[in-house]
């Protein structure tokens, strides 16, 4: 079993789905351990598969392998279900594979007793084998198909229950907007196709190479594909629905607005970036500005939120920020490094959150406190989470984040790199704040402390090992772990664009991030700490800002008002055009001439003599005429 | 203009007359004579056209059997008088489409190069005529012979009316 | 000798004024009568063609032979008819009879 078999990864969780959509409810258990089952057994192929990678990886022309089926195929035109493994998709397949089974696994816990808790599982295995098709896609058609894919399972689950008005809102919200990007994905996908003439993404590559695009051109179908990367990957202007899309179960959370999902965008740009290298710089440039500006954004906006889940969801669209910045700066590693330990801690967060949801049965910052002492375990991986997200060293966050501000640091100039510093102090800063208010402290809603527990062993190991990951995944930056490990070096030397980069630690860049760092902490302790006062005279002195960062920026009320007066609108118009000229006219019309035609030509039948004698002379004297003209 | 000519027009205007007499008259019975009138015209065109066979059997059936026949079923349909009784309402388009068929004809018949010799006529002799007739006609005459027998028996029938009368 | 197109002219004005009979006329009688005129002038046409143009074959007078031979069948069976609807309608007057009307 080798890259060649790579494409059971995805087929069997396709498979478990089929069969959990059809007969799930007769199932034992509702199918669950079926759906973890396909997950499990996605995860295993997964170790040969990297086996046999990594014995062909030092190969001089190494490019992936994988094998494809075609689809439709005729003149010029090839559709294939092609799935291809190299370097870049075994990372992911990692992260997705790994984190996709701790998070069903915790799921049996965390959603026992709800009343689909059949079609959770079943919409989770789609949503697997569309993630899984779309790290493996050998080409665009089939990776868009499977970003639908995955749009779709996230409308799906974030509108679990829908019987909340809040969820089934939220879903659209998060469709319809990521719909947008995908838009631009798809003429992205088209421009691209066009000149070149297949979708195979190697084959792209080929012919922009060998200049077969105009930079114009290139760099018009690049911005486009990154609109698409934009709206699955939370950037700005985009970002809007991925807090909202907390309404759905907090492993929903932690599978697709964390470590997956999300992470597509950040993915489609590593796949696609030689396209990204060979366009214009403005391009990165755009990539580069809107990460910065979502970082930041999202930064600010985590310190005003209240609600647990919130807060890590603004983290998230900054760590998405972060790796885009990455990206624009011209580092895969650097972002896939960071995707890799993000896939892990962002789950550790999200999936701890959930077991405090869990157990106390609330949401909100102001009404937790103190649980420390009844959910020991669950404080110490969350504190783990913490710190990574920070950045702290040894942990994996602090490897990940370096590497990001390193790249940042040499290839961008010194306005970005203070900023990125900035959002290294204000992301400490909101993390301690959620930590200790949730955490430390004495309880502020009694009947929320006394219920909290740790939870069942079955929602607890999946943390646990999450956290072991988060302790040690950033090693592997390093050359020597790489190679005791079986790959070719570090990080750096695995998943790299052109040239494998040999592990560096700049000591002055580490230094400035942990200070930053610490300084976060330390004044998030100091202000949020006990009855938070000095946090609460910030706030009351800074009250206009305060709310700002309260309503988001007053983006989500900007697109309200843009929908309600243009889009809806517009829709009015059409509507109008609709029933007035297409169905009145048109439809109603033609039928009405008919039925008035018939009544009027009616008339023609009058059963009297003298008429039908006068409708045959007029005829003789009419062709007498016709003849006449054409003869004459 | 030749003598020939001279009575052609006499006789045309008599037909024409008789013509208008039939379609513009106030009494039916005037129609009726009128008819009689452009009957016995035509019968004299006949005779122009040498066609004297012709003339002579136009009198005799169209003179002596059909207008005696229009009479009494005139007679037995009560046709009133009255000038609103006569004409209907369809009078300016029967005149409109006479009249554009009028036109139309007429400017066939002059535009026309008609082939063959169109001053002279040729007359046909009757012996001829009669050959052809029972000769090479044989069974179209066979024909209407059977035409006028299915005729008579059908009025006979249409007109005898229900059993019993 | 006179031209063919007076004979034809003479015709044609025949032909016109039974059709505008036909037409105009309400009693069926007198619509038969116009049809009687129609087919005098049809006659005098085929005979002209006859004499004038193709004196060689007979066509024109045995067509006008049979011409008058039909109408005169066909005049008694239509005033049979007539008859029969008079009775049955107590009209001869074609504008009432439309039975056959939408």
């Amino acid at each position: 079993m080798g890259m060649d078999d790579v494409w059971l990864i995805p087929a069997i969780p396709a498979a478990a789905f089929a069969i959990l959509l059809l007969v799930g409810k007769y199932l034992p258990r509702r199918g669950d351990w079926l759906a973890i089952g396909a997950i499990a057994a996605s995860f295993v192929i997964f170790f040969p598969v990297l086996i046999d990678l990594l014995d062909k990886v030092d190969a001089p022309d190494f490019a992936g392998g994988g094998r494809g089926w075609d689809w439709v195929s005729f003149d010029d035109f090839r559709l294939r279900l092609g799935f291809h493994v190299d370097q870049l998709a075994i990372v992911m397949l990692a992260v997705v594979s790994f984190v996709a089974l701790m998070v069903q696994v915790y799921s049996v816990g965390y959603m026992r007793g709800d009343p689909r808790y059949g079609w959770y599982f079943t919409a989770m295995s789609l949503f697997a084998a569309s993630m899984l098709t779309l790290v493996l896609a050998d080409n665009l058609l089939l990776l868009y198909a499977a970003w639908e894919g995955v749009g779709f399972c996230s409308y799906l689950l974030i509108g679990f229950w829908h019987e909340r008005r809040s969820a089934a809102e939220a879903a659209k919200k998060a469709f319809i907007t990521t719909r947008i990007g995908d838009v631009g994905f798809l003429i992205g996908i088209i421009l691209l196709w066009r000149e070149a003439g297949t979708f195979d993404i190697s084959e792209i590559f080929h012919f922009a190479e060998e200049g077969g695009y105009s930079a114009e051109y290139l760099t018009m179908a690049v911005l486009f594909l990154f609109a698409g990367a934009a709206g699955k990957s939370a950037q700005f202007p985009l970002h809007v629905w991925l807090p909202d899309a907390m309404e759905g179960p907090t492993p929903v959370s932690a599978l697709i607005h964390a470590a997956t999902m999300v992470v597509a965008g950040v993915y489609m740009v590593a796949r696609m970036f030689p396209l990204f290298e060979l366009a214009d710089p403005v391009a990165l440039n755009v990539v580069t500005a809107l990460g910065l500006t979502t970082v930041i954004m999202s930064a600010t906006m985590g310190l005003a939120a209240s609600d647990i889940k919130r807060v890590i969801a603004y983290s998230t669209i900054n760590s998405l920020g972060l790796m885009m910045v990455a990206l624009g700066s011209g580092s895969v590693t650097a972002a896939l490094l960071y995707l890799f330990a993000h896939g892990f801690f962002k789950a550790l967060l999200f999936l701890g959150a959930g077991s405090v949801i869990h157990a106390t049965e609330r949401q909100e910052v102001a009404d937790l406190g103190g649980l420390a002492s009844k959910m020991p375990v669950t404080a110490a991986v969350f504190a783990i989470g913490t710190l990574s997200m920070a950045g702290i060293v040894p942990l994996a966050g602090f490897w990940a984040k370096d590497e990001i501000l390193n790249v940042s640091g040499d290839h961008q100039n010194w306005g970005v790199y203070a900023l990125m510093m900035l959002s290294v102090f204000i992301t400490a800063l909101y993390m301690t704040r959620l930590y200790v208010r949730t955490f430390t402290g004495r309880p502020r809603d009694h009947h929320a402390h006394e219920h909290a527990h740790d939870a069942e062993p079955v929602m607890t190991v999946p943390l646990l090992l999450l956290a072991a990951l988060t302790l040690v995944a950033g090693f592997v930056a390093f050359d020597g772990v790489g190679e005791a490990l079986g790959f070719p070096g570090g990080f750096g030397k695995f998943v790299f664009f052109e040239e494998p980069e040999a592990f560096h630690f700049p000591w002055d860049v580490a230094i400035i991030s942990t200070i930053a760092a610490l300084a976060g902490i330390t004044v998030g302790v100091y202000a949020w700490s006990g009855e938070a006062r000095p946090a609460r005279r910030a706030a009351e002195a800074l009250r206009p800002a305060y709310l700002t960062l309260a309503n988001k920026y007053y983006m989500d009320d900007l697109y309200q008002w843009v929908i309600n007066r243009v889009v809806l609108t517009a829709g009015a118009v059409i509507a109008w055009f609709d029933r007035n000229v297409v169905n009145d006219t048109a439809v109603d019309g033609s039928a009405g001439l008919g039925v008035f035609s018939g009544f009027q030509m009616k008339f023609l039948e009058t059963g009297k003599l003298p008429n039908y004698a006068l409708g045959i002379s007029l005829g003789v004297i009419v062709i007498a005429i016709v003849f006449m003209v054409v003869r004459v | 203009m030749t003598y020939e000519e001279f009575i052609f027009y006499i006789v045309a205007a008599v037909a024409v007359i008789g013509a208008l007499g039939v379609v513009l008259a106030r009494n039916v019975v005037h129609s009726a004579l009128f008819l009689i009138l452009a009957l016995l015209a035509v019968a004299g065109v006949f005779i122009l056209l040498s066609a004297e066979f012709l003339a002579i059997v136009q009198v005799l059936i169209y003179g002596g059997a059909v207008t005696i026949l229009i009479l009494f079923a005139m007679m037995l349909t009560r046709v009133r008088d009255m000038p609103q009784a006569l004409d209907g309402p369809q009078r300016p388009f029967a005149a409109l489409a006479a009249g554009a068929f009028l036109g139309v004809s007429i400017l066939a018949v002059v535009a026309t190069d008609w082939p063959g010799e169109t001053e002279k006529i040729t007359v046909i002799p009757f012996r001829e005529l009669g050959e052809a007739l029972f000769r090479t006609w044989a069974i179209p005459f066979e024909i209407a012979s059977l035409v006028l027998l299915v005729a008579l028996v059908g009025a006979i029938i249409l007109a005898r009316g229900e059993e019993g009368e | 000798m006179i031209p063919i197109n007076h004979f034809l002219v003479l015709s044609t004005i025949l032909f016109s004024l039974g059709m505008y009979g036909v037409l105009a006329r309400r009693s069926a009688v007198l619509i038969i009568m116009s049809i009687e005129l129609m087919l005098q002038a049809v006659s005098i046409n085929f005979i002209a063609f006859a004499v004038y143009l193709s004196p060689g074959e007979f066509r024109g007078l045995i067509f006008a032979i049979f011409v008058i031979t039909i109408a005169a069948a066909e005049v008694g069976l239509a005033l049979a008819i007539i008859l029969r609807i008079f009775r049955n309608k107590a009209t001869a007057n074609v504008d009432e009879v439309d039975i056959m009307r939408w």
